[in-house]
């Protein structure tokens, strides 16, 4: 015979309160455990970095077309102009801005000079770029040069230390083929760059194309980058960002951690999806959650960077 | 089954599941608190994982086992994603990072094998201990 209490078909009341408090005290246990391990991991509160002077600040803008006309996103313009209104609104000053690459989507004199004008808005300490293979459809990366390669070595990499960061800008978009291509003479610039480095450094890559293998069939990928990565295996933190793929990716080997960033002007599909990696069209309203900016962050004594990916879609031009 | 195989069994999962933790603990620390989606994935999973494992160790309840092997099975799963589809955009390739990839995948199957190992467990006004499945309430 049944009863409420106990019944043949089901658990009992006894048996269901039993059941709940268990349940209740791992989500409590999980909840506490949650919060002494994400306090372990001491990541710092975003107002008492932006306020720590000897925090590392960065924004990472990428892929933003000028001159690109299409109906995946027929003002590209704008949303370069919204993506710098962004990162003027982060409520912070950025040490500095980074575009890697494709500023321009013809390599033409007018669009390098609008993408400069407009760069020239950002409220930031320095504005860097590497150039993607848009950048230097016609002439080998000539009117990038004149436009932004002022200190740069060879076809245009450099490097720089800020705030206890070093910082490796390279290009890999001249001799591209299919696959990026970095060459002899700048692989020898970055065996010599980090030679004289404590191991200990962060180390931070920016490049256009990806320097990991993210999807070779449709050139995404590098084929002379393990080269490069064999001399960074020795630093215990390395950090590569690239645009060229307009769409955030992340992928880790050993110590080195790569992030695909996002575009400022129009999306691409997902590796593999489709016939190849042209412009896509989205439904209307949507184009905005697909562009965007990153912000990051290096705090002294941290192993990693603190990455935040920012979307343009909530951000109306000013 | 003697009493003692079933204690052990439990202790057994509750250890894997505990260890699994640490090693997503760990990672989490180490820079995968960073990644996008994924950091707040691995801090769900190690801090559930080592609660659950605690309170195993002390009953056998059968929402601890379900919630145990969801943990374990999930973690699996996310494992194999991020080696396929990805997960949240994120991409590792292989056992890395080594050695705690190799590590996990090992005590995540095996909590998952000792969990579904069934026990005796004898009931009120029986004299003998019908086999139950972990799975049972």
């Amino acid at each position: 015979m049944s009863t409420p209490e106990q019944r043949p078909e089901g658990m009992s009341r006894r048996q269901l309160l039993r059941h709940t408090a268990w349940f209740g005290a791992a989500v409590v246990l999980t909840v506490t455990g949650g919060e002494v391990i994400s306090h372990l991991g001491g990541t710092p509160a975003p107002a008492a970095v932006a306020a720590d002077p000897r925090a590392l600040r960065f924004v990472q803008v990428s892929d933003s077309h000028l001159g690109f006309h299409g109906p995946a996103n027929s003002d590209v313009t704008g949303s370069f102009a919204r993506a710098v209104d962004e990162v003027n609104g982060l409520g912070f000053r950025p040490d500095f801005v980074m575009h890697t690459g494709d500023l321009t989507h013809l390599s033409t004199p007018d669009q390098f000079d609008q993408v400069r004008q407009m760069m020239r808005g950002l409220r930031t300490g320095q504005v860097f770029t590497v150039p993607g293979e848009h950048d230097s459809v016609d002439d080998h990366g000539q009117k990038y040069r004149a436009m932004f390669g002022a200190g740069t070595h060879g076809d245009g990499w450099y490097s720089f230390d800020i705030k206890g960061v070093h910082v490796i800008a390279l290009v890999n978009t001249l001799a591209l083929e299919k696959l990026g291509h970095l060459g002899v003479d700048q692989l020898d610039f970055i065996r010599k760059d980090v030679a004289g480095l404590s191991s200990d450094t962060p180390i931070v890559v920016f490049s256009h194309i990806p320097l990991f293998a993210m999807y070779p069939a449709w050139g995404w990928g590098t084929d002379d980058a393990a080269q490069a990565l064999s001399y960074l295996r020795r630093f215990s933190s390395v950090t590569c960002l690239n645009g060229h793929v307009h769409q955030l990716f992340a992928k880790t080997e050993g110590n080195v951690t790569f992030y695909s960033a996002t575009t400022t002007a129009y999306p691409l599909p997902h590796p593999g999806v489709g016939p190849g990696p042209i412009p896509v069209t989205l439904p209307a309203g949507q184009l905005g959650a697909a562009l965007g900016i990153r912000d990051v962050t290096y705090q002294p004594g941290q192993h990693a960077l603190a990455l935040r990916d920012l979307r343009l879609a909530d951000r109306k031009p000013s | 089954m003697t009493p003692a195989i079933p204690l052990l069994t439990r202790l057994g999962a509750a250890s894997c599941l505990a260890i699994s933790g640490v090693i997503h603990a760990q990672l989490y620390l180490h820079g995968y608190r960073m990644l996008p989606g994924v950091g707040p994935a691995f801090l769900l999973q190690a801090s559930g994982a080592l609660a659950v494992a605690l309170l195993l160790a002390l009953n056998t309840t059968a929402v601890l086992r379900l919630t145990a092997a969801g943990l374990a099975a999930g973690a699996l799963v996310g494992f194999i994603a991020s080696r396929t589809i990805g997960v949240f955009g994120f991409l590792e390739y292989g056992l890395e990072p080594e050695p705690q990839a190799l590590i996990s995948i090992v005590v995540e199957a095996t909590a998952l094998v000792l969990l579904a190992t069934p026990l005796r467990h004898p009931r009120h006004g029986q004299h003998s201990s019908p086999r139950i499945s972990l799975w049972q309430a």
